[in-house]
């Protein structure tokens, strides 16, 4: 018990202390390598342009400022919309990929204490998915809208499965820890009166798992959320297209019109998911 | 009784069930379906992309690119982080009310924080970065600022949920022995919440390290950038080098806080 208790503490106190100068390395190559330096920073130059860029983006001395002209308005919205459609499709592909293949890459299933039956193929398959899992999660919304802009044309579906890529690997994970803490016995029941794996699904494991399984989504959906606009700067539709091009035109007012509809947005879908997540409680 | 409410329960969240799968459906109907959606191409850069999947370039100057990648981008995350975890505790402290003397400066400090907390999150590090960039020019300090500023307002926002949720008894304990009010956030409630929020912490430095490698989309150096030159370049196996070593990064720093959590935990 006191061996236990030592080693607990040397390795808490270890990553503590690596962390420490993990941190301070970190500072000291960015000041010493990059030659960041704060006096540069701000210099009298440096201050002059960010007066000037957060002065367009307000629309002082701008001559029509986006925000008086009906066009822009109208736009946003648009876009808006897009965007929103974006994020629901997106949250939509990567819940029917993570329900497709939850089940193998339980703990329990593949080892076959929840559904009582031991398949030879268990563990390989739960290795498979649970290796696609941490791949497709590990690799940045951005980088894969950067590789799936190759292959579809610009347009709010690359943006979707690009998202949707990123956010299946998560689901996934989330959503298999959920089954790997559900009560086994219903389950159990329904396997030994010889129920197939849909029907288990069906009738043991999700009416069980089910209002996780929407917190999780929900709560997704507001990262999603917020996260389409960065898709959309590499081509993908929605604000965040609008955004890199307004950018790249120093149209600077219709950025903040843009980031005024993108916050919005990203209220609206904290409210309506903290709302929902409330009611299935 | 018990069971008429009940099923009421499973209503309720069968309709929402509905409802989602609805808008979901209606939400395919926005996408005209057709072989226009996909680039000439296309399938055949898809089959190139695939390909190169298995054969990643592992030549000696790309595998040294992408260490010094993988370094800036990894040290971009960890400065991001600590002054992240500043910016929470600055603002973290006022939002959970815990410092306020009476009802209505609670009141008054939780929402004002609490709003600012919530702005710093909405937006996303990208977003931030793009503006920083536009404002102050292509410097780490972008990067940085622009990690630190959502982070710290996700990880403040955590910070006063887990301060407000800490048992009053403890405090009491040490407001009855005479515990000025810092005090008692310096011996109640900072120790109560220790383990928590350094999980979290940890949790959230995984998801810097993924954010920092994208921050170089808009020009500053570090993985994605690298990423992002070679598909330019269409040296897709270079792409995969790099998205390995993100990778391989990733499930370091996931493997070495999921066993800080558990040791912490236990």
């Amino acid at each position: 018990m006191t061996v236990r208790k030592r080693r607990k503490i040397t390795f808490v106190t270890a990553s503590v202390y690596a962390l420490l100068l993990l941190a301070a390395a970190s500072w000291l190559s960015i000041f010493s390598f990059e030659k960041a330096s704060l006096t540069t920073l701000f210099s009298e130059q440096n201050l002059l342009h960010t007066g000037k860029f957060f002065k367009g983006l307000f629309g002082i001395g701008e001559e029509n400022p986006a925000f008086f002209s009906k066009e822009s308005w109208e736009n946003a919205f648009n876009l808006t919309v897009e965007t929103l459609i974006m994020s629901v499709m997106a949250t939509g592909f990567a819940t029917i990929a993570a329900f497709l293949t939850v089940v193998p890459a339980a703990r329990n299933v593949a080892d076959g204490s929840l559904t009582l039956a031991k398949k030879w193929h268990g563990w390989i398959s739960f290795g498979i998915i649970r290796g696609g899992y941490i791949f497709s999660r590990a690799v940045p919304e951005l980088v894969w809208a950067m590789i799936i802009i190759f292959i579809f044309k610009p347009g709010i579906l690359p943006g979707a499965i690009a998202l949707a890529l990123h956010n299946f690997g998560i689901l996934g994970k989330l959503c298999a820890e959920v089954i790997e803490d559900l009560e086994t016995r219903p389950v159990r029941n329904l396997a030994s009166s010889g129920a197939s794996r849909v029907q288990i699904l069906l009738y043991g494991v999700l009416p069980a798992a089910l209002p996780r399984f929407l917190t999780y989504i929900l709560y997704r959906w507001e990262v999603i959320m917020r996260t389409t606009i960065v898709v959309g700067f590499v081509g993908a539709g929605g604000l965040g297209q609008q955004f890199k091009l307004s950018m790249s035109f120093f149209h600077y007012t219709d950025i903040t019109l843009l980031l005024v509809f993108y916050l919005i947005l990203v209220f609206a879908a904290d409210f309506i998911s903290e709302k929902a997540r409330y009611l299935i409680k | 009784m018990d069971k008429s409410w009940f099923t009421f329960d499973l209503h309720k969240r069968k309709i929402l069930t509905m409802i989602l799968l609805l808008v979901f459906i209606l939400s395919l109907f926005s996408v005209e379906w057709n072989s226009n959606l996909i680039h000439s191409g296309g399938f055949e850069t898809a089959k190139q992309i695939f390909v190169a999947l298995f054969q990643p370039d592992l030549s000696t100057d790309i595998l040294l690119l992408a260490v010094e990648a993988s370094w800036s981008t990894l040290s971009y995350a960890t400065a991001g982080m600590s002054l992240a975890i500043f910016i929470a505790f600055i603002f973290g402290i006022p939002a959970s009310g815990v410092l306020a003397e009476n009802a209505k400066t609670k009141r008054i400090m939780r929402s004002f924080f609490r709003g600012h907390l919530g702005f710093m999150r909405a937006i996303h590090e990208l977003v931030w970065a793009w503006l920083f960039v536009a404002s102050i020019g292509l410097s780490p300090f972008a990067a940085i600022f622009a990690l630190a500023i959502p982070y710290g307002g996700i990880l403040g926002r955590i910070f006063a949920d887990m301060l407000e949720d800490v048992p009053r008894e403890p405090i009491l304990a040490l407001e009855a022995a005479g515990a000025s009010r810092l005090q008692t956030l310096w011996y109640g409630y900072l120790p109560m919440v220790r383990t928590s929020i350094i999980s979290y912490a940890m949790y959230r430095f995984e998801c810097a390290v993924r954010s920092s490698a994208i921050m170089s989309f808009v020009g500053i150096g570090g993985l994605g950038y690298q990423i992002h030159l070679s598909l330019d370049d269409l040296h897709y196996n270079e792409v995969w080098t790099f998205v390995f070593f993100l990778i391989f990064l990733v499930i370091i720093i996931d493997a070495w806080s999921n066993q800080l959590r558990k040791r912490l935990v236990r």
